[in-house]
C-alpha cells in the first residue's frame, strides 16, 4: 500500500544501511519459491499466516462488506463474490458462489446459476434469494451501490427463482461483469434483512460477520484481526491454513521490519532497497510484484495550457524519457519500464501491439528526436522551457523517479520544476485541472487493459477546468476513442482485442498521457513454513492482501509445511 | 480569590475563540473529504455511492455554516462528536479516541512526569554542587540527547535493543498483538515491555531541557540574598537547597512543565509512528491526511482544553508556591 511513505523511507534507509552491514549470510533472493511439495493435491491442515500490509489506522472491527474501508479485510476472507476473474490470466474464471452464468445474445442479460450446498458460517444455506437480496439491496440504498450498478451499469432488475438470479440491464453490460460478478461479495438476507442491518445497511456495524468464505473473525481488537479457519466451508477440505494474524500496522516502517525477520510471511507494500532489506535477509523471503497499471506523466491538455497541451512537447517528453533507467534508479528496479501505448506488459501481452510503438519510435528513447520537436518550437537546451509538474510530498520513489525524468528533459531542452504538494492538495488540484502537468497513476486496474485505458481516455470521465474530473483529469476528448470504448461493452473476446489495440494507437499518435513506469501490486512473501503462494509461474490470483476478494483465493491456495 | 475568578474567566474566552478557529480552520484547507475517499479506495468505487455514504455517516457539505457552527459548539460539550468520516469511515469518534488515548496518557504522560521530575532534581544537585563531578558529566550528555531527533533515537534504540540482539525488546506496537487483552499477568508484562523503547526515547531527548534550565535557575537563585541569609543562619544544606534555593528555581519552569503536560494529550506524533504505538499522535496524523473533520475537531478540541486547564492549573500552582503571587491576588 502506498501511504504514509514519509518516514518510511527515512526508517527503512537508516536501518538498510546498518543492518547489512552486519549480516553474514547473502542468499540470491528471487521469485523461486515453488518448491517439490507443491502440487495441487489435497494438503493437511494447520498453520498460521500473519499478513504485514500496513493498515495506517488500528482496526474498527467492522466487517461490513459495504463500507468501501472495511472491505479488504471482509471481502475474501468472510464474503465471497460470485466468480472469481483473475485480472493476471487473461481474465481467467473461477466459479465461487455461482457455478455457471449465461448471457443472452446482446449481453444485457445474464443468468447465474447459484451453487448449492454452500453453507454461511451460522449453518444456514446461501440460496438464490440472497443473490438477488445483495443486488437490490444496492437499489433501495444507494450508497451501498459502490459500482454504480443501478446507475451508470443500467442494472434494470435482479430477480431469483429456483437456483437462478437473474441480471436485466439497460444496455450490453459485459465491462461490469467484472464490477458485480467479481467485486460484490453477496450478503446473507437473514443478516441484512433484519432490524438495525436492514435500516442502515451502509453504516451498520457488523462485529460477527456471517459469511460463505474460508475464514471467520474470532477475535477481533483494534490491534489485529485473527481469523480462524471455517470448518464447513464448502471447497471440500480447504482453507488448509488454520489461521490468519491481520496485525494493524500504522506505518510501513514497522511492517517492513516484521517481513524482514520473518514475523509476518505476506507483505504488501513497497520496500525501498527491497535486496539488502529484505531479501538478502534470508533464503525464505521471495517478492514477486506483477504489473497492473501505468504511472506516467499526465499533461493538461485543455487548450488554456499552452505548452502541454501542445502534442510536439508532449511528444517530446516521451521521446526523451529513459524509461528503462527511471526504472532502476527511481524505483529499484521494482517497478518495469511502462510504454506509450499504455499497455502494461507483460501482464496484458495479448493486447500489446510492439510494432506500433516501434513504428513510432517510442521503443527506446530518443532524445535526438525530442530536441527537433522542441527546436521547431523554438527551445533548446541554451533556450529551454520551462514547466512545472506537481507530485505528492512524500512519495519519496516518485521523487527520484523524477530526478531522473529532470535530468532526460534538460538535455533536450525543457527545464523541469517538481512541487512536492500534500497528497490533499495534489489531488485536489488534478481533479479540477489546476496544473501543467501531474505525475500519478490511476487507482483501480481491471482485468484487461481496458479498464485503465477507458478511465483515462474516456470523455464521460473528464469535466470542464475547475469542475471535478473522476479519472480524465487531463481532459483528453476524442469521439472516436468514445465510440471504440462504447464498442467494447457488446463486441466479442477477438473483437476486444482489437479494439483495445486501436485505443492503445490513440495512446501512441496524441500522447494523452505519457507513461513512465508500471505500478504493481506489492507481494513479499516467505515460505519458511507456508507455501501455495501465487508467483510468476503460478499467477492464480493478484498477489497483494489489498486485493479482494483475491485474498480469498490466495487463503485457500495456502498450506503448512510442517503440518504436512 | 479574585485572581482565581480572572483566571477562569480567561480560561472560557481562549477556550471559546481557540473552540472557533478549531471550526473554521479544516474548513480553509485543502482538500475534501469525498476526494480522500475515492483515493483511499483507489478509484474503485463510485464517487456518487461515496458522497452518500459520507452523508449517511453524518457529512454536511452544503448545510449552512451557522447553522453547522452552532451545531458543533453544542456538540463539543455534550460530547456528541460524531463519526468517523477518514480512514475509519463510520467508527464512532468518540470510540477512536478512547481507544487511543490511554495508551498516550500512559505512555507519554508518564514519560514526561518522569522526565521533569528526573530532570529537576539532576538539575538541582548539579546547579547546588556547581563544577561537581555530576555538574561535569550529566548535563552536557543530556544537552547533547536532547537535541538529537525523535525518531533518530528510536530508530537507534530499534537496532540496539531489538534488532541488534534478536529481539530482546519489542520493536512495534503497544503489546503483543497475538495476546488478547486482559488483566492477565501476560498482558500487562507485554505492555510494559512493549513501551520501553519508545519511553527511552522520550526520556532521552526530553530530559535534557529540563535539567539545563533547572541548573541554570539554581545558580541564578544561589546568588540571591535570602539564600546568603540562609547560610548565615546556619540552617542545613539540605534545608536551603530544597526549601530555599529549588523552590525558588522551579517556579519559571512550571509553565513549561504544564505546556508539556498539555501537549502529552497531542502525543509524540513521531514516536508513535517509529514504534507503530497506537496512539492520540498518529490518530491526529490520520485525521489530518484523511479530511476527517469529525476526528480532526473533537482531537484540536481535546489538545486545546488540556492545554488551557494545564496552564489554568499552573496559575493556581504558582499562588501556592509564590507567595509574592498571592499578595497581588
Amino acid at each position: 500500500m502506498r501511504p504514509t511513505r514519509i518516514l518510511a523511507a527515512a526508517v527503512i534507509g537508516a536501518l538498510a544501511v546498518t543492518a547489512t552491514a552486519c549480516s553474514e549470510t547473502k542468499h540470491k533472493g528471487g521469485s523461486d519459491g515453488n518448491d517439490a511439495t507443491q502440487s495441487s493435491g489435497p494438503k493437511k491442515k494447520g498453520g498460521t499466516v500473519t499478513i504485514a500490509n500496513t493498515a495506517g489506522q488500528t482496526w474498527t472491527c467492522n466487517f461490513n462488506p459495504f463500507n468501501p474501508a472495511v472491505y479488504n479485510t471482509s471481502i475474501g476472507f468472510v464474503y465471497e463474490p460470485l466468480i472469481y476473474v483473475n485480472a493476471l490470466k487473461n481474465q481467467a474464471e473461477t466459479p465461487m458462489l455461482a457455478k455457471s452464468y449465461k448471457w443472452n445474445a446482446d449481453k444485457t442479460q445474464i443468468d447465474f446459476t447459484i451453487r448449492s450446498g454452500v453453507k454461511w458460517n451460522d449453518g444456514k444455506p446461501l440460496t438464490a434469494k440472497d443473490v438477488a437480496f445483495t443486488f437490490n439491496l444496492m437499489k433501495r440504498v444507494r450508497s451501498t451501490d459502490l459500482y454504480a450498478l443501478w446507475t451508470t451499469a443500467g442494472l434494470r432488475s435482479a430477480t431469483a427463482s429456483g437456483d437462478q438470479v437473474t441480471l436485466k440491464f439497460d444496455k450490453a453490460a459485459q465491462p461490469y461483469f467484472y464490477a458485480f460478478a467479481h467485486q460484490v461479495a453477496i450478503v446473507p438476507e437473514h443478516v441484512f434483512g433484519t432490524g438495525a442491518a436492514a435500516a442502515h445497511p451502509d453504516t451498520w456495524v457488523d462485529k460477527k460477520p456471517v459469511g460463505t468464505g474460508p475464514f471467520e473473525v474470532n477475535p477481533c481488537s483494534p490491534n489485529n484481526i485473527q481469523y480462524t479457519a471455517n470448518p464447513d466451508y464448502w471447497q471440500q477440505g480447504k482453507p488448509y491454513i488454520q489461521k490468519v494474524e491481520y496485525p494493524a500496522y500504522l506505518d510501513n516502517g514497522p511492517a517492513n521490519l516484521d517481513l524482514a525477520n520473518g514475523k509476518a510471511q505476506w507483505g504488501s507494500q513497497f520496500i525501498p532497497g527491497i535486496k539488502q532489506f529484505y531479501l538478502d535477509k534470508s533464503p525464505d523471503n521471495h517478492t514477486w510484484s506483477p504489473p497492473v497499471l501505468n504511472v506516467g506523466i499526465y499533461p493538461n491538455l485543455d487548450p488554456s495550457h499552452k505548452m502541454s497541451s501542445n502534442l510536439k512537447v508532449r511528444r517530446a517528453i516521451s521521446y526523451a524519457i529513459d524509461r528503462d533507467k527511471v526504472s532502476k534508479i527511481g524505483v529499484g528496479g521494482q517497478e518495469p519500464a511502462a510504454n506509450q501505448s499504455g499497455i502494461v506488459t507483460p501482464t496484458f501481452d495479448t493486447y500489446y501491439d510492439k510494432a506500433a510503438v516501434e513504428k513510432a519510435g517510442f521503443d527506446k528513447p530518443d532524445p535526438a528526436r525530442a530536441k527537433k520537436l522542441l527546436g521547431e518550437l523554438g527551445y533548446s537546451p541554451s533556450k529551454p522551457l520551462k514547466l512545472k509538474i506537481i507530485t505528492i510530498t512524500g512519495y519519496t520513489d516518485w521523487d527520484a523517479s523524477l530526478n531522473v525524468i529532470k535530468q532526460n528533459l534538460k538535455a533536450v531542452g525543457i527545464d523541469l520544476t517538481v512541487q512536492d504538494l500534500a497528497q490533499q492538495t495534489m489531488v485536489g488540484k488534478l481533479y479540477t485541472g489546476d496544473y501543467d502537468l501531474a505525475y500519478y497513476n490511476q487507482q483501480t486496474s481491471g482485468p484487461t487493459p481496458y479498464y485503465e485505458l477507458r478511465q483515462m481516455l474516456h470523455s464521460a470521465n473528464t469535466a470542464p477546468l475547475g469542475k471535478n474530473a473522476t479519472s480524465n483529469y487531463q481532459r483528453y476528448k476524442n469521439p472516436k476513442v468514445d465510440q471504440l470504448l462504447n464498442d467494447y461493452a457488446s463486441a466479442d473476446e477477438t473483437k476486444q482485442v482489437e479494439i483495445v489495440k486501436q485505443v492503445a494507437q490513440y495512446m501512441i499518435d496524441d500522447v494523452p498521457v505519457i507513461p513512465v513506469v508500471e505500478a504493481v501490486d506489492w507481494f513479499q512473501y516467505n515460505t519458511k513454513d507456508i507455501a501455495g503462494w501465487p508467483t510468476e509461474d503460478n499467477p492464480y490470483a493478484q498477489p497483494a492482501a489489498y486485493n479482494f476478494p483475491d485474498t480469498g483465493q490466495v487463503l485457500t491456495h495456502l498450506y503448512s509445511k510442517s503440518a504436512q | 480569590m479574585r485572581f482565581i475568578l480572572r483566571r477562569l474567566g480567561f480560561f472560557l474566552l481562549t477556550l471559546w475563540a481557540a473552540l472557533t478557529l478549531n471550526f473554521f480552520i479544516p474548513r480553509f484547507m485543502p482538500g475534501d473529504p469525498v476526494d480522500a475517499l475515492v483515493v483511499r479506495t483507489r478509484g474503485r468505487v463510485s464517487r456518487d455511492a461515496l458522497e452518500q455514504m459520507l452523508t449517511s455517516f453524518g457529512f454536511k457539505p452544503d448545510q449552512n455554516v451557522a447553522v453547522q457552527y452552532v451545531d458543533y459548539l453544542g456538540h463539543m460539550f455534550t460530547g456528541n462528536w460524531g463519526r468517523s468520516i477518514g480512514q475509519t469511515l463510520g467508527e464512532p469518534v468518540t470510540k477512536l479516541i478512547g481507544g487511543a488515548l490511554p495508551w498516550t496518557l500512559g505512555l507519554v504522560g508518564i514519560t514526561t512526569v518522569l522526565a521533569f521530575v528526573l530532570g529537576t532534581l539532576i538539575g538541582t544537585v548539579s546547579g547546588w554542587r556547581r563544577g561537581g563531578a555530576l555538574d561535569a558529566i550529566l548535563p552536557p550528555i543530556f544537552v547533547i540527547t536532547s537535541a538529537l531527533p525523535y525518531f533518530w533515537v528510536g530508530l537507534l534504540l530499534i537496532l540496539v535493543f531489538s534488532q541488534g540482539t534478536g529481539g530482546w525488546l519489542p520493536a512495534n506496537f503497544n503489546y503483543d498483538t497475538t495476546i488478547v487483552p486482559g488483566f492477565s499477568p501476560g498482558f500487562v508484562g507485554s505492555v510494559l515491555s512493549h513501551a520501553v523503547l519508545p519511553a527511552a526515547t522520550l526520556l532521552i531527548t526530553t530530559i535534557g531541557g529540563w535539567i539545563l534550565t533547572m541548573r541554570n535557575n539554581m545558580i541564578t537563585t544561589l546568588a540571591e540574598d535570602y539564600v546568603r541569609m540562609a547560610r548565615a543562619k546556619g540552617l542545613g544544606s539540605r534545608r536551603i537547597m530544597y526549601g530555599y534555593a529549588a523552590r525558588n528555581a522551579i517556579l519559571p519552569n512550571l509553565a513549561g512543565f504544564a505546556m508539556s503536560l498539555g501537549f502529552v494529550i497531542s502525543g509524540a506524533i513521531l514516536i508513535e509512528y517509529v514504534f507503530n504505538y497506537p496512539g492520540i499522535g498518529y490518530l491526529l496524523y490520520n485525521a489530518v491526511q484523511n479530511v476527517d473533520y469529525p476526528l480532526m475537531q473533537a482531537l484540536f478540541m481535546l489538545f486545546t482544553v488540556a492545554v488551557l486547564v494545564a496552564l489554568l492549573a499552573v496559575d493556581i500552582a504558582t499562588v501556592w508556591l509564590d507567595p509574592r503571587a498571592r499578595a497581588k491576588g
